[in-house]
């Protein structure tokens, strides 16, 4: 364990080194984000002028799932959006081979070796403005944020365990970019509250494809009174989908032929 | 346009899964938001409405968005294969532009056909003769956009790696555009303001004018905000681009 904490200290030097090498690409993906959590706040804003409820949630309400959603999601980004997005070029660049004759588990390298050093803003961004809706909400118990400590991270790991095996396919297919694409656009539905989807959607929102657990269940822990059924799925499933992403790695590469000369 | 093709699957996703997801998302979040409503209409329009206008805007926001191109014009800078076509009778932005609409005119058959279709079966409001005249706006406008990606790529001249600029302009356009929510349901004078500029008719201005939200005088105002849209990005990538080729040293592939 003591080595993999090692080597990820490791992994965050060099990443930074090389993102400040780039200043002109590592300001503007700031600014990119800061577009993004434009869109996302300008849109809730602007239709709850029109409404008092989307869904079951008012505005205050959707305010912190906002902030639930920035906040993981600029976890996901710093640890393994960039690592996970890179796979199918990896693949068929033939850098796989290097990284699979290292002493150590290949997923691990392969989902850990670049750190999106230039996130770490948009976390502070994300946790400021969850800090400013929790302000806003009349009847918020502090002692509720306690359930993000667990919920947070198995969200997170449900999620890269998905997308590592959507990325995996990659050394199937070599050229697996449209699953990539699909991904993506899974990957947009947990940006929205789960009550807002027909049943059969939220149910395959919070099993096959767990994007629910990002935002939704998070900000239900602190926003309503607590589902501990919910929140057991939550953490025995991220832990099956982890295990199973590692089968699906082993079973992948079984496929694996290198493509450098 | 061939080449495009050669790509069926990428094609197939860029054209019809990716906007059809998008729609899909939209579309429930309308139906939430109407399911708990106070009233049968918002901002003056009832469900239907808001259900053809996400339906569209997903569609028509997936035609009018440039990434593929844009990345491959920075990286014709980045790795020196420029060199190759400034030796070329054609100048690079008209090279990159036919590409564009080549790929655009095959997307956009393929991509309006999935809401033409929906419309009909959902019985959704759509006015079928205002939509030549909103694919003539589009069109306008895609050479707006490549105007403004002739800009960001002549900043790759001084600039490595610059691929989060066109992210960022990317993400603004997505805000501005209209195509996360409709733009008169922004409160005044913001309103206003998006509707002045040119990147409403990415999405808004024709979208608004095919599901019958608004006129003809919305497209006219559309029309005209591209043709001062185009000439200061024209201008503006014009003196970038002569500046960016004085520094280019042409060392590369």
């Amino acid at each position: 364990m003591m080595k993999y904490l090692r080597l990820y200290k490791a992994f965050f030097k060099a990443s930074l080194v090389a993102d400040m090498e780039y200043r002109a690409n590592f300001l503007t993906r700031i600014v990119t984000d800061i577009f993004w959590y434009l869109a996302q706040i300008i849109t809730f804003e602007a239709l709850f002028t029109h409404t008092e409820l989307i869904g079951t949630w008012n505005v205050l309400q959707m305010r912190v799932f906002l902030g639930v959603l920035f906040v993981v999601d600029a976890f996901y980004m710093i640890m393994f959006s960039e690592n996970l997005d890179k796979f199918s070029d990896k693949v068929r660049k033939g850098e796989m081979d290097l990284l699979l004759a290292k002493p150590v588990d290949s997923q691990f390298i392969l989902s850990c070796q670049r750190v999106n050093t230039a996130i770490f803003g948009n976390l502070l961004m994300g946790v400021g403005w969850l800090i400013f809706a929790l302000r806003g909400l009349p009847d918020f118990d502090a002692l509720r944020l306690l359930w993000l400590l667990i919920l947070i991270p198995a969200g997170l790991t449900a999620l890269y365990s998905v997308r590592f095996m959507f990325g995996a396919t990659a050394v199937i297919f070599t050229k697996s970019e449209n699953l990539q694409y699909i991904w993506y656009q899974v990957y947009k539905l947990g940006m929205r509250p789960d009550h807002i989807y027909f049943p059969w959607l939220k149910y395959v929102l919070l099993t096959l494809f767990p994007v629910a657990l990002v935002a939704s269940v998070p900000s239900r822990a602190i926003l309503e009174s607590p589902n501990y059924g919910m929140f057991l799925w939550v953490v025995i499933w991220s832990a099956v989908l982890l295990w199973l992403s590692h089968k699906f790695w082993h079973f992948c590469l079984k496929f694996y032929s290198s493509a450098s000369s | 346009m061939i080449s495009n093709l050669e790509y069926r699957l990428n094609f197939f996703t860029d054209a019809v899964i990716q906007p059809f997801l998008t729609a899909l998302i939209e579309l429930t979040l309308w139906i939430a938001i109407f399911a708990t409503a106070s009233s049968d209409t918002i901002g003056g329009f009832t469900k239907d409405f808001y259900l053809a206008y996400a339906l569209w805007t997903a569609f028509v926001g997936r035609i009018t968005a440039s990434w593929m191109y844009e990345f491959r014009m920075l990286e014709e800078i980045d790795s020196g294969s420029i060199n190759g076509l400034l030796v070329r009778p054609m100048s690079f932005f008209e090279y990159y532009l036919s590409q564009l609409m080549g790929y655009k005119a095959i997307t956009s058959i393929l991509s309006l056909l999935v809401p033409l279709l929906l419309i009909q079966v959902f019985k959704l409001p759509t006015e079928l003769s205002r939509i030549p005249m909103a694919l003539l706006l589009i069109t306008y406008y895609l050479v707006l956009v490549h105007s403004m990606s002739f800009v960001i790529t002549s900043l790759g001249f001084h600039f490595n790696r610059i691929y989060s600029i066109t992210t960022a302009k990317n993400l603004g356009l997505w805000l501005l555009s209209g195509e996360l929510i409709p733009l008169d349901l922004l409160p005044s004078p913001y309103r206003e303001w998006l509707l002045m500029l040119p990147f409403s008719s990415a999405v808004y201005v024709p979208v608004a004018y095919i599901t019958g939200r608004a006129g003809s005088e919305l497209l006219v105002q559309g029309f005209v905000s591209i043709t001062w849209g185009l000439a200061f990005f024209g201008v503006l990538g014009f003196f970038m681009w002569r500046w960016g080729l004085r520094k280019y040293v042409g060392t590369g592939a």
